[in-house]
Parts: structure tokens; sequence; C-alpha cells
């Protein structure tokens, strides 16, 4: 197998067959900048040093790796670890790489700030470093989502962004990174566009990941330290995949370590009705990358489903659809009824309350634990705390708050 | 020979501008679409560009976004749009004939494309793949169709070389930084970028993006070998499509074939 994680992307932005630039001409020069502004920062101390006093100082790291205690006790088998991420500032891992990205931003001199958003945690990840650098902050998001996310519109707007509701095509996360796009190509000068996942056209995916990164170095670290060994397996909720590819990628050239995302399954993946690209889609081309793609029989993208924001996205980065290819990562998907059962468990078993997204990784334990008996060390990425999903479980549990 | 290569030198030898027309295939149906083609032929139109509805185009303004969400209700399909040329070419064997669209629908239809059946399609432009590229590289084969590249103002020198040289239909010159429909033109940024093009291309430019109004033909007519219209027409399309009374449409194209004479 080749997992020498150095080589990938290529110089072109490709994962094996994945990723590349498929944008209008108009954003290839800015794609182009920010390549070299990036390449140029990467391994520059004072870039890196003051990339790691922000996310120690104004976000919280190193977050804890915690013994979920248990919720061990209730599978019966192996240690549960959580990487609590929902412990950063503004609630989840979406603000690891928008500290990074900030700081490209402001090298690069741009003066305004976009971002799309579909759980809104990007959005309020995005509203929050622009804030700090008083910085003009626009964030798209679909009208479905606003709806079903109105603490977190909220919360953006709190931090002084404009929230711009996104009302065509199916209203949710892909046509909020549509109209995005659509206002990069017509502010391409002076604006930069934080993207929210390692989505997109070439350098993107690969600089979310690099940022995020922090997330899989810790584990690293931290697994050592509390139980002297790699873990067995990592299971994350793959969206877009930027928790999850920060997970893993620190441990992609360790094969004793299982690397497993879990996608939306919405009403069943059998059903078609679900955000699973990588377990029931075809290659194709959105978002400016070639990656596993959610098409209908013409052709063209279909409508998702998936009971969390986060996850109701048809495509995924490129380099989850090298990981598939090549068998270094599984992919699985849990349905919304699975995730939701997952959701009340945890909150009731460890006082803590996931996202909807993340509930999806702790669901698919049910299946996990089974293969494990009590040697093994599992790590769950808690990518975000569930506050902003109380709306939404509240409504389908039949409670008006 | 190819018809939009032929069409294009003929116009260049009596040195006139081109005038290319847009509209999306399946908007509001597709014998409408038909119709509206041969109508754009007859108001002086020399060759016509049909857009692939796609779901996510990023590239279109409000305006072209609603004609594909229209003909995307229609399930329009690639092979819907080439059964639909194919009635076209029964009456007219000669206009060019482009299809715009996104990369996702034309790797998709690979095969479609490579048969091109009675080479009824004379080119295709890619929207969302860097200039220096074409079909070939993506895998699509087709000896009968050149590619049309993009120049936008924010090339940056060294690739508006690269791009001029590939591209076989004509260099599509971006005219501003923004989507389809918008209104932002910089008539001296459009000359500087436009002049640097001819130096490299051995093809025509051709400008569009946000032309709307016959001075804005005129003007742009003037730094490049010919125009390319697409919301003003879409808009004028939406207006009346229940009625489907084009009489508007054609005294526009007219209006504008005089202002680029
Ligand atoms: C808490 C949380 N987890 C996961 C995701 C999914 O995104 P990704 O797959 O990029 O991690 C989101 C997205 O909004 C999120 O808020």
């Amino acid at each position: 197998m080749k997992t020498n994680k150095q080589n990938l992307p290529d110089k072109n932005g490709f994962y094996g067959d994945f990723g590349g630039k498929f944008v209008p001409e108009t954003l290839m020069y800015a794609l182009e900048q920010l390549e070299t502004t990036y390449t140029k920062l990467k391994d520059n101390n004072e870039f890196k040093e003051k990339f790691y006093s922000d996310l120690s100082e104004f976000v919280g790291r190193p977050s804890p790796l915690y013994f979920a205690e248990r919720l061990t006790k209730h599978y019966g088998t192996g240690s549960i670890w959580l990487k609590r991420e929902d412990l950063n500032h503004t609630g989840a891992h979406k603000i690891n790489n928008t500290i990074g990205q900030i700081l490209l931003a402001k090298y690069m001199g741009k003066k305004r700030i976009i971002a799309e958003t579909g759980a809104g945690q990007h959005g309020v990840a995005t509203a929050a470093v622009a804030a700090r650098l008083g910085l003009e902050c626009h964030i798209y998001m679909g009208s479905e989502d606003v709806e079903r996310q109105s603490l977190n519109v909220y919360r953006i707007k709190l931090l002084g962004a404009h929230v711009h509701a996104v009302n065509s095509g199916s209203a949710t996360l892909k046509d909020a990174l549509n109209e995005a796009l659509r206002d990069w190509v017509t502010n391409v000068d002076n604006t930069y566009y934080i993207i929210g996942s390692v989505t997109g056209p070439h350098p993107y995916p690969m600089i979310v990941r690099d940022f995020n990164s922090v997330v899989g170095e810790e584990l690293i670290s931290q697994s050592k330290e509390l139980f002297s060994a790699m873990p067995d397996a990592i299971v994350a909720c793959v969206g877009g995949g930027s928790n999850a590819m920060g997970a893993f990628y620190p441990f992609i050239s360790m094969n004793e370590t299982r690397l497993i995302g879990v996608e939306a399954g919405g009403e069943g993946v059998e059903t078609g009705e679900h955000a699973a690209p990588l377990n029931d889609g075809i290659p194709g081309v959105l978002h400016g990358a070639l990656s596993y793609l959610m098409q209908d029989e013409k052709g063209q993208v279909k409508e998702t489903k998936s009971v969390s924001a986060g996850l109701d996205y048809p495509g995924v980065g490129p380099e989850h659809s090298w990981l598939k290819d090549s068998g270094r990562a599984e992919y699985v998907a849990v349905s919304d009824d699975e995730a939701l059962r997952a959701f009340h468990e945890v909150s009731e078993l460890e006082g803590i309350i996931p996202a909807l997204e993340t509930a999806h990784a702790f669901a698919y334990l049910d299946i996990l634990m089974k293969e494990y008996d009590s040697s093994a060390n599992i790590i769950v990425n808690l990518s975000g705390r569930g506050d902003k999903d109380i709306n939404t479980v509240a409504e389908i549990d039949g409670i008006k708050l | 020979m190819n018809r939009l290569t032929e069409t294009l030198a003929n116009l260049k030898q009596q040195n006139k501008k081109a005038l290319v027309a847009y509209l999306v295939a399946g908007d509001p149906d597709i014998e409408t679409t038909i119709d509206l083609m041969h109508l754009f032929v007859e108001a002086g139109v020399d060759a016509i560009e049909i857009g692939v509805p796609f779901t996510d185009p990023i590239a279109e303004g409000p305006v072209i976004q609603r004609a594909h969400d229209r003909a995307l209700k229609n399930n329009i399909s690639l092979k819907d749009i080439y059964s639909m040329v194919e009635i076209f070419r029964n009456k007219d064997s000669s206009t060019p004939l482009i299809l715009m669209g996104y990369l996702n629908t034309f790797m998709f239809h690979k095969k479609i494309i490579e048969e091109n059946k009675n080479s009824a399609i004379d080119s295709i432009l890619v929207v969302d793949i860097p200039g220096e590229l074409n079909l070939n590289d993506y895998g699509i084969k087709s000896s009968s169709i050149n590619t049309i590249s993009l120049i936008s103002p924010t090339t940056k020198q060294d690739r508006i070389e690269s791009i001029a040289k590939n591209s076989s239909g004509f260099v599509y010159y971006v005219t501003l930084r923004g989507v389809t429909g918008a209104s932002n033109l910089d008539s001296n940024e459009i000359s500087n970028n436009v002049n640097e093009i001819k130096k490299h291309a051995s093809v025509p430019t051709l400008a569009g993006f946000g032309i709307k109004s016959a001075s804005d033909a005129s003007l742009l007519s003037k730094h490049s070998d010919g125009i390319i219209i697409g919301s003003s027409i879409v808009q004028m399309i939406e207006q009346n499509s229940v009625t489907k009374e084009f009489d508007r449409i054609r005294e526009y194209i007219t209006e504008i074939k005089q202002a680029i004479s």
C-alpha cells in the first residue's frame, strides 16, 4: 500500500485519482496565491509559534483524551477514549483550522472573510476568529439549516458577522458552498474564503487537514501517556471529513491503528435517502474537487438527507476517497435513528451531550465494540458539543421548549 | 471543417464581429428551446451556446441559475440535449453549436460526447476546468469537437499564453470578476487583456459575461472578435416562458447585431 503521507497531494493537488482544482478560471490565480503563501509559511517558525499559541490561548488546546468509564462498561469490551474537541472554544473542531486560515488571510492582506456553514459550527468559528482581527465577515448558510441551527445563527450574528440565507437548490450545505464560491469569484481581490472542511479545490483539502492534524498529533502523545500504545481504532464522523482527517492523518503510516469514518445513513443507505457518498456514491466533480459524490442516473448531484446539518452533504473530501480506495481507512454509515439513540445514550452515560454529527460516530460503537476484547483501546473523536442540536432533538422527541 | 472554426474565419475575412447567444437547454421546455434556437439564427446570431443544466452551477448568477432549475424540473439530461440537437439539425445544418456546462456532466456522459452523432456539436466549453486543460485530459476523446478555454481578468500573464494556445474554437474572455449576469465592466482592463490574448492566440477572442445593453456590446466588440450574450436573453425567456411570445428577443438580438456591425 502506498501510504507515505508525505507524498500527498501531488503537485496538481491529487490524492491518487481524487482531488484537483476544478473551478472557474477567475479563481485559479487566487488558489495559486493561497498555495504559494501556505507553502512559504507552513514551516516558518514564527508562523507555527503564532498558530500553536493561538490554539492554546484562544481555543484552549490541547483537548483532553478522556476515559469514558460508563460507556466502556456499557459495552463490556475494550476501553473507550474520547478526544474532547467539544471542549474547544466555540464548541467543535472547526476552530482549529479557522485559527490557521485567518492567519493566512491576515498575511495575504485580505480584508474580507467569507465562509459556508452547515451545522453553523464552522460559521461560529469563522466569525469568532474574524472578530478577533476586526475583519468583515460573511457566512453563507442554507435556509433549511438557518432554521434547524437557529442558535448558531444568532451566535454568528452576536460575533458581528453577516448571515446570508441561501434558498437555491436543496437550501443546505452544498448550496451554501455554491453561493460562497460565487461571492469569491466576484470579490476575489479583497476576500479570503475560509472553507470549513477538507473539501473544495486544492490547496484547501491539504490546508484544512494540516491545521486540524493538531488533533491526531495530540492523540499520538496522549495515547502513549495514557495507555502506552497506539489505539486499535479511531472512529470519527464524516461530513466533508475535516474532523476525521485531522484525527486520521498522523496515523496513516501506522497500520496497527484502524481508521473508521462514519457517514450519515439518513433513512438507511439502502433507501437512497442519506448523505453517505463513500458508501453509496460514484466519483464525480463538485465544488472544485473530484471525489465520491452522490449522483442520480443523469449525472446530477442528488439531494441528501440527514438529521445532522453538518453531515448533510453529497460530497466528501478527496483524501477520504483515496483512503477508501487504497483500503487504509474504512467507511461505514449509521442511520438517523441510530445516531439519535447514541445521542441520548452518551448524554446519560457520560454527562456529555454530543453534537448530532458526533453521535453518528458513537452509534457505530454498537457494531465495533463486538469485535474487540478488553485489551483494546478505541478512540472516538468527539468532534463537537450538542447544544446547537437541542431544538432539533426536542422536536423529534415531541417536546416543546 | 468544424462549423465554428469556419464561421469565425469567414466573419474575420469579412471584417465582421461574431455574435454568440446563450440559452439553457430545456428552459422552459425542449420544443421551445428548439424554436428559440431557430429564432436566434433568423435574428442574426452566428453561433449558439447551449447551457447544459446542472444542479450546482457555481459560475452562474441568479438569472441563469433559475433557468438551470427550470430545465432540471423537466429532467433534462445531456442525452436529451443530443436528441434535441438532432431535431434542430434537420432544419439547420450550418449554425455552430457549443455546449457550455460543468465537468461532472461531461464526465458522466463521456460516451455520448465521444460519439457526437453526425458531428452535430461543434465545441464544448467546460466552465470549471483550468484553461490549460481540455476534455482530452479527462479521458474524453473526440476529434470532431473543439475546446473553448476561458481567460479572466485575474489570469496571470504566463498562463494567458498557455491557455490561448490550448484553445481551439475561440478564446472566451470573461469580462469581469463575477458570475454570469453581473455588471461591473471595466473597458480599460478588457482592452488590455484582450490585446495580450491576441498576441498568443491563433483563434479569435470573444468577450462575454455582463454584456447587457447595445452600448456594452458596441464597446466590447471594438476590443474583441465578437461577443457572447447570456443573462439578458435568458431573462427574456423567463419573462415570456408562459406566453412563449419571443418577439422581444428577436428585436433585442437585431439591436445588438446592429451595435456590433
Ligand atoms: C461537531 C461537528 N462534527 C462534524 C462535522 C462535520 O464536518 P467534518 O466532516 O468536516 O468534520 C461538523 C460540521 O458542521 C460539526 O459541527
